[in-house]
């Protein structure tokens, strides 16, 4: 359509056009033009406007589909930073490959006594290493509970109810008369108290029950697998379950059978992530 | 894409001398960063291209330690984002592709998606707004995927240029198809 009038010497812009200029995806000579017409037309600018809208609706509607299931960034973002850290501990080139890949021939000569020497202290940290793996296999038998004593025990609950509740109203203090049958339970002597929580296998945010089966008595520190590891577990666990990626019964089991197992199943890893990742 | 090749068993290209002397730590600071940055727009594509949430946050982490290999091997830093999308569209489509259990558990996320989205505080503006979002969905729903993934791609930012390399089309073939579906969502709007 050709107009007389000299502002509108151009016919009427094409829908293309009009969703490129709103996109910034003109020539500027054709920018220009398009900028041009819509002052002049009013046709034009009431379809661009219309486009716009569109966009606009699509976009709050794209937002609208998604944005509900979107999880928690927190664990998601730990669980990166430990595969990160583990690949890039494991792609690092140590030293020694630096010398192998580019000075082989000259360090050969000197370098003999050393690398004997080297795989001497090799073998004697190897040793050492193996030593402190039996060190934690035996606090590791500490930190899980006896399954005959402590198999687990969970309460009747919806999700919905414990993805609703705050941390703090699911976190119940365990009353002092269960404690002690607790400690009783466990034959752990009035001088040691201090050094243990009484601490729930299955978490209440998970429908752990206030039960003395789900009751154990945690160590505090000095273990790599203490009870705030297990929060992180926890932590981990509720989030996957209240978005639906893991079965409340599933997460329930998992932890009641070893928790530490779950840990590393869950996080990737074999060892407990520094605790302010 | 040569450093993306399996959801599960990502094949990593050897570590190349010029990355000897790289930094894993500030590399690492630099993937945490950019995954805070981007983290939502890609795992809504994701989602988009029919993901379960499981597998999408999967393969936004499986992208994210291809852009740490990426970087480590001093490869170009130039259009990060664009580079982030290709290869999150890329794992998605093979992990989507390879999922048998994918309607069920589709379906089983809509329910949920459903479930969260926000309360408006007037019921019947809610009511409106989410029926109106539920006709456009449906809409782009019917498009065919290519054109559902030029206007996902448009939505969260990205320029023509950038959606021509991530869908393997031309720029005029982009331009055509965010025009013909934008048509038809106004359509369906009654505009």
């Amino acid at each position: 359509m050709l107009h007389k009038n000299p502002h509108l010497s151009m016919r009427h812009i094409s829908d293309e056009d009009l969703v490129r200029s709103a996109d910034g995806e003109l020539s500027s000579r054709r920018a220009a033009e398009v900028d041009v017409h819509l002052e002049a037309c009013w046709d034009c600018r009431a379809r661009m406007q219309d486009i716009q809208s569109t966009m606009t609706d699509f976009v709050r509607a794209h937002h609208a589909e998604f944005d509900g299931q979107l999880p928690p960034a927190a664990g998601a973002r730990a669980l990166l930073r430990a595969r990160l850290a583990e690949l890039g501990s494991k792609s690092r080139p140590g030293w020694w490959k630096r010398v192998v890949q580019l000075e082989l021939p000259r360090v050969a000569v000197i370098g003999l006594p050393l690398i004997a020497t080297a795989i001497g202290i090799f073998w004697f940290r190897q040793g050492t290493l193996q030593g402190s793996s039996s060190t934690t296999a035996l606090f590791n038998s500490e930190v899980t509970p006896n399954r005959s004593l402590t198999p687990g025990a969970a309460r009747e609950v919806a999700i919905s109810e414990l993805c609703s509740a705050p941390q703090e109203q699911v976190v119940a203090d365990v009353s002092v008369s269960l404690r002690q049958r607790v400690f009783r339970e466990y034959g752990i002597a009035n001088a040691r108290l201090e050094d243990y929580e009484i601490d729930y296998l299955i978490a209440p945010r998970l429908g752990g029950a206030e039960d003395i089966r789900n009751l154990w008595p945690e160590p505090y520190s000095g273990h790599v697998w203490n009870a705030r590891v297990k929060d992180a577990l926890e932590e981990r666990l509720h989030e996957m379950v209240c978005s639906g990626q893991l079965d409340l019964h599933t997460a329930q089991n998992e932890i009641a059978t070893d928790w530490i197992a779950a840990y590393r199943k869950y996080f990737h890893t074999n060892e407990p992530l520094p605790l302010n990742s | 894409m040569s450093s993306t090749d399996s959801i599960n068993g990502l094949a990593f290209p050897t570590l190349a001398g010029a990355a000897l002397e790289a930094k894993p730590s500030g590399i690492e600071r630099e993937v945490i960063a950019l995954y805070g940055q981007f983290r939502v727009p890609l795992l809504r594509y994701a989602l988009s291209l029919g993901l379960p949430v499981h597998d999408a946050e999967e393969v936004i982490q499986e992208a994210f330690l291809s852009l740490f290999r990426h970087l480590q091997l001093r490869r170009s830093r130039a259009n990060l984002r664009g580079w982030l999308f290709r290869v999150t569209h890329n794992l998605g489509l093979k992990q989507l592709y390879g999922n048998q259990r994918l309607d069920a558990k589709t379906t089983a996320d809509w329910t949920i998606a459903k479930e969260q989205l926000d309360p408006s505080p007037d019921p019947e503006e809610e009511l409106l707004s989410a029926q109106r979002h539920h006709r456009l969905q449906a809409v782009v729903r019917a498009l065919p995927e290519n054109d559902q993934r030029c206007l996902r791609l448009r939505a969260e930012g990205l320029r023509y240029r950038e959606i021509a390399t991530i869908l393997g089309m031309s720029l005029g073939a982009v331009s055509i198809s965010l025009t013909r579906s934008l048509a038809r969502l106004a359509r369906a709007d009654g505009r």
